[in-house]
């Protein structure tokens, strides 16, 4: 017993020596390209590891990444533990954000339940919109890919519409009208985003943790993932597992959704609100090889990151768009040191990959 | 005379801890066949990847042609003609015979891949060494036997002097042995070294000039093959006297378990893969369905156990068709299946002992309370039958994969027959077990009989099918051609004239046995 306590420390500290490694690896690259692009070289660099410590409100933009990222990262980990390649968290987040935006400006909004009642309608609506390519795919053999990436596209435009024509405040505005005062987020700090939003998520890794490791349901998610005949094999009916972890990853994604619209943020939607972030859970999900409880710390990492590149982008003359190069380092070293999940993945999103990659020599 | 390979002392611990080699000794000469051969998890396979580069030793020196080397991987090894044929193919299946064997090391005309003499220089090969394939069709759509010849080419096409094969025959027909072991005759014939690894003894004795013995991590003994016999072997190897035998009670076969009546299955592509079988099978018996392998005997066993739909006709078990039960709902009714591909079908490999021993009962029950698993459970079970099965590993966390492959076979096998079944399907239950745990699975099965479960067993080994069978039923192109008691005057040779087409029984002889 304390052998096997004592590996998974040792894993652990395998994983996190890898992890630091890549991160290394992307720190190293980015030095170079700033040292190529910038002309004060040093400084650039130093406002890209610095950045978001330099005031309250740094810090405060920083840590409300960091619940974002770990949101969409925890989506991504969900599907893909159970080895479905769903990449619809974007279209999640907006569909939970036009459902809790719709839910806060509706009469219900101003009354006691307003925020409870649009965080759950945005979870809602993120699931059902996960829910789709899951039994597209379990149904009519669909792509999971290809949906998924299809009813993005849909989300983002679909919002982009009513937010520019019903839903708009005034004309010409990009925004609906702000949400009623008791459906946003309080904050935890004072001037400072950073507000309900963080302990959703930080419950949010808790649960997803709760259902991956200790539920039958979770369970199941693994062994479809691990080896879906063998799932077959045993009596699970995979199609369902299959379907019930893209819902339940739809919850997740549409929960950010709303975390988004009604956090300290914005508290109105707003078009493309998501601004690319809920892609950058891939990476993460890769990183923390799909692991909830890594999850928030590779977001931690990773969103200094983030944050000090948005920084250097305005403060520089280096674009922010550097950290798209360190981003790509990242998932090359990442994909093609980790065994799992990562190489997988990015074989899968391959086009040119056979698909009977499965049954070589047994 | 020096060796042409000689491994001193080599040690290797995993990260897990488990100790694979402690102290492992082997030298080869030039130009022979050299067995190595040891229980489940006795390391030679560890011994091999050391060999070949792809696993880093602790400790020891590795020799060749008398001087000192390192391999620090599979490159090194291959570039010192060394190649390996691991028991799992590394090939990919969607491209072609030739683009296989060449892949790596192309002939280039120009900066062109010179695909005419890609084709022309592997059909010369595979004549050469007698390892007859064509180089046009894809990986995918040729038999495992074959794809087990592209992997020996792909080794030769590199200049390999030393071949080294782990277990090569678990995956292949008796015939398909045979014609290996012609391919490996002209190997040495001209020159070439070969080291296999093997768990059936006759097989052993069959084809190799010395033989290591390896246990538990160690060296035991190397002798030549001529000096041995299968018995002295056999004890060499356990450490004990071990007989392949088992002794069968008596048991009251009046009822009728299992009855299948006109049962009809198509493979994938149409064809008929078996027609109208009927049988009844009672309970404390054994049914052999002897057959070469292709003859339907498979497809009916995925068929009853619920992974290939069935054309017509019907499965019942106490009075429930189970052909209309989804597969959980028939291992509820009591019905358990050892699959012929552990890895494929029978395991998780990624996931740990104790999840794979639960996972064919995740409903409320048992290792579940109100959708909450019962971890303690599930690793008290986990622990249980690696005790009771002997089962080589660090404990129930371990993850499956980390297993020698003769223990991963024994945790399915556990985790089958843990669950008491009323009928149980074994499909090629003892491949790559080594002799010990043969006689081990061989005995729990024959003890599940006796208690009153209702088997189905099949097997490309004769020698098992009439160890354990009670009947046996041949299946000759999709049909069953004849029925046998398994009494003293059946031999092997009568079995195979009907396996083999050469006879068959009338209806009435065959209703008479199989119903
Ligand atoms: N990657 C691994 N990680 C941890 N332990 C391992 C790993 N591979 C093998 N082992 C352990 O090392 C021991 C030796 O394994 P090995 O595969 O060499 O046995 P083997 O002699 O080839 O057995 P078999 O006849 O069953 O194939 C086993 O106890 C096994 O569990
Ligand atoms: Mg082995």
């Amino acid at each position: 017993m304390s052998s096997t306590r004592s590996n998974m420390w040792k894993a652990a500290r395998r994983e996190t020596a890898r992890a630091l490694t890549a991160l290394v690896m992307a720190l190293l690259v980015a030095f170079i390209i700033v040292l190529i692009t910038s002309k004060s070289p040093v400084e650039t660099f130093g406002t890209l590891l610095s950045g978001p410590m330099t005031s309250k409100r740094t810090i405060g933009l920083w840590i409300d990444d960091v619940a974002k990222l770990t949101m969409t990262g925890l989506a991504f980990s969900l599907v893909f533990q159970a080895r479905q390649f769903s990449m619809g968290v974007q279209g999640q987040v907006y569909m939970g954000g036009l459902f809790s935006a719709l839910v806060a400006l509706s009469p219900i909004g101003p009354t006691a339940i307003g925020m409870p009642a649009a965080v759950l309608a945005g979870m809602a609506a993120g699931a059902c919109y996960g829910f789709i390519p899951g039994y597209a795919k379990a149904r009519l053999g669909a792509n999971e890919i290809v949906s998924s990436l299809m009813l993005n596209y849909i989300a983002v435009n679909l919002v982009t519409y009513l937010v520019r024509e019903p839903l708009v405040a005034a004309p010409g505005l990009l925004s609906t009208a702000n949400f009623p005062p008791n459906t946003i987020f309080p904050t935890l700090i004072d001037r400072t985003r950073i507000d309900l939003g963080l302990i959703l998520a930080l419950i949010s890794v808790a649960v997803t943790w709760f259902a991956l490791y200790r539920t039958s349901w979770g369970l199941k998610l693994r062994l479809v993932g691990h080896n879906a005949r063998f799932a077959e094999y045993a009596g699970i009916k995979a199609n369902f597992i299959m379907v019930s972890a893209m819902t339940a990853s739809g919850a997740l994604g549409g929960l950010l959704g709303a975390m988004f619209v009604q956090g300290q943020a914005y508290g109105k939607l707003l078009v493309q609100f998501e601004g690319n972030l809920a892609f950058e859970g891939i990476l993460i999900a890769i990183v923390a090889r799909n692991r909830p409880l890594a999850v928030p710390v590779v977001a931690l990492f990773y969103g200094y990151l983030r944050q000090g590149a948005l920084i250097m982008g305005i403060r520089t003359d280096v674009p922010t768009e550097v950290i798209a190069v360190v981003q790509a380092i990242i998932i090359l070293l990442v994909a093609s040191s980790f065994k799992f999940g990562g190489g997988r993945l990015l074989a899968r999103l391959k086009p040119a990959k056979p698909a009977t990659a499965t049954g070589a020599g047994a | 005379m020096t060796a042409l390979l000689e491994a001193r002392g080599i040690a290797k611990t995993y990260p897990g801890g488990t100790v694979a080699n402690n102290g492992v000794d082997l030298s080869i000469r030039a130009g022979e066949v050299h067995a190595v051969v040891g229980e489940n998890g006795a390391g030679k396979s560890t011994l091999m990847k050391i060999l070949f580069g792809i696993e880093q030793p602790d400790g020891g020196e590795l020799l060749l042609d008398g001087k000192p080397v390192h391999f620090a991987g599979a490159k090194a090894a291959i570039n010192a003609g060394i190649g390996m044929v691991f028991q799992h193919f590394s090939l990919v299946p969607s491209f072609s015979v030739y683009e296989n064997v060449v892949m790596g090391s192309e002939p280039k005309a120009g900066l062109r891949f010179d695909r005419k003499r890609a084709i022309a220089e592997v059909r010369a090969l595979s004549e050469k060494f007698r390892l007859p394939v064509d180089p046009l069709p894809s990986v995918a759509s040729i038999p495992v036997g074959q794809q087990q010849r592209v992997e020996i080419l792909k080794a030769l096409y590199r200049d390999a002097r030393i071949l080294i094969l782990d277990e090569p025959t678990a995956v292949l027909a008796p015939q398909e042995v045979e014609e290996l072991f012609v391919a490996v005759r002209s190997l040495v014939a001209q020159g070439r070294t070969v080291i296999f690894i093997a768990h059936k003894l006759p097989e052993v004795l069959e084809i190799s000039d010395s033989i290591t013995v390896m246990r538990a991590g160690k060296t035991v003994a190397q002798v030549k093959a001529r000096d041995v016999t299968e018995q002295s072997l056999a004890n060499l190897m356990v450490g004990r006297e071990v007989t392949l035998k088992v002794d069968r009670a008596v048991t009251d076969k009046s009822t009728v378990r299992l009855e299948v009546a006109g049962l009809s299955v198509n493979h994938e592509n149409g064809t008929t893969a078996c027609a109208d079988i009927d049988l009844r099978l009672r309970t404390g018996e054994i049914v052999g369905l002897v057959g070469v392998e292709g003859n339907g005997q498979q497809e009916f066993m995925e068929t009853i156990a619920g992974h290939r739909a069935a054309l017509r006709g019907s499965a019942m078990l106490d009075g429930v068709d189970l052909l209309d039960l989804p597969v959980l709902k028939r291992r509820q009714a009591g019905l358990a299946n050892i699959p012929q591909d552990r890895i494929a079908e029978g395991l998780a490999v990624g996931a740990s002992l104790a999840e794979n021993m639960a996972a064919t009962r995740l409903s409320d029950g048992g290792f579940v309370r109100h959708g909450l698993l019962d971890r303690k459970a599930m690793k008290a079970n986990a622990a249980a039958l690696i005790d009771k099965f002997a089962i080589r590993a660090a404990g129930p966390d371990a993850a499956a994969g980390t297993l020698s492959g003769g223990n991963m076979q024994k945790v399915v096998v556990a985790r089958e027959l843990s669950e008491d079944p009323k009928v149980l399907l074994v499909s090629q239950p003892t491949r790559g077990v080594d002799l010990g745990a043969t006689q081990f699975i061989w005995k729990t099965i024959t003890e599940a009989r006796d208690k009153g479960a209702a088997v189905l067993l099949s097997s490309a080994d004769l020698s098992e099918l009439m160890a354990l069978s009670d009947r046996f039923l041949v299946f000759y192109h999709g049909e069953i051609v004849a029925a046998l008691e398994n009494d003293e005057s059946v031999t092997p040779e009568a079995l195979g004239a009907f396996m083999l087409g050469l006879e068959r029984q009338t209806p009435e002889q065959i209703r008479a046995v199989s119903l």
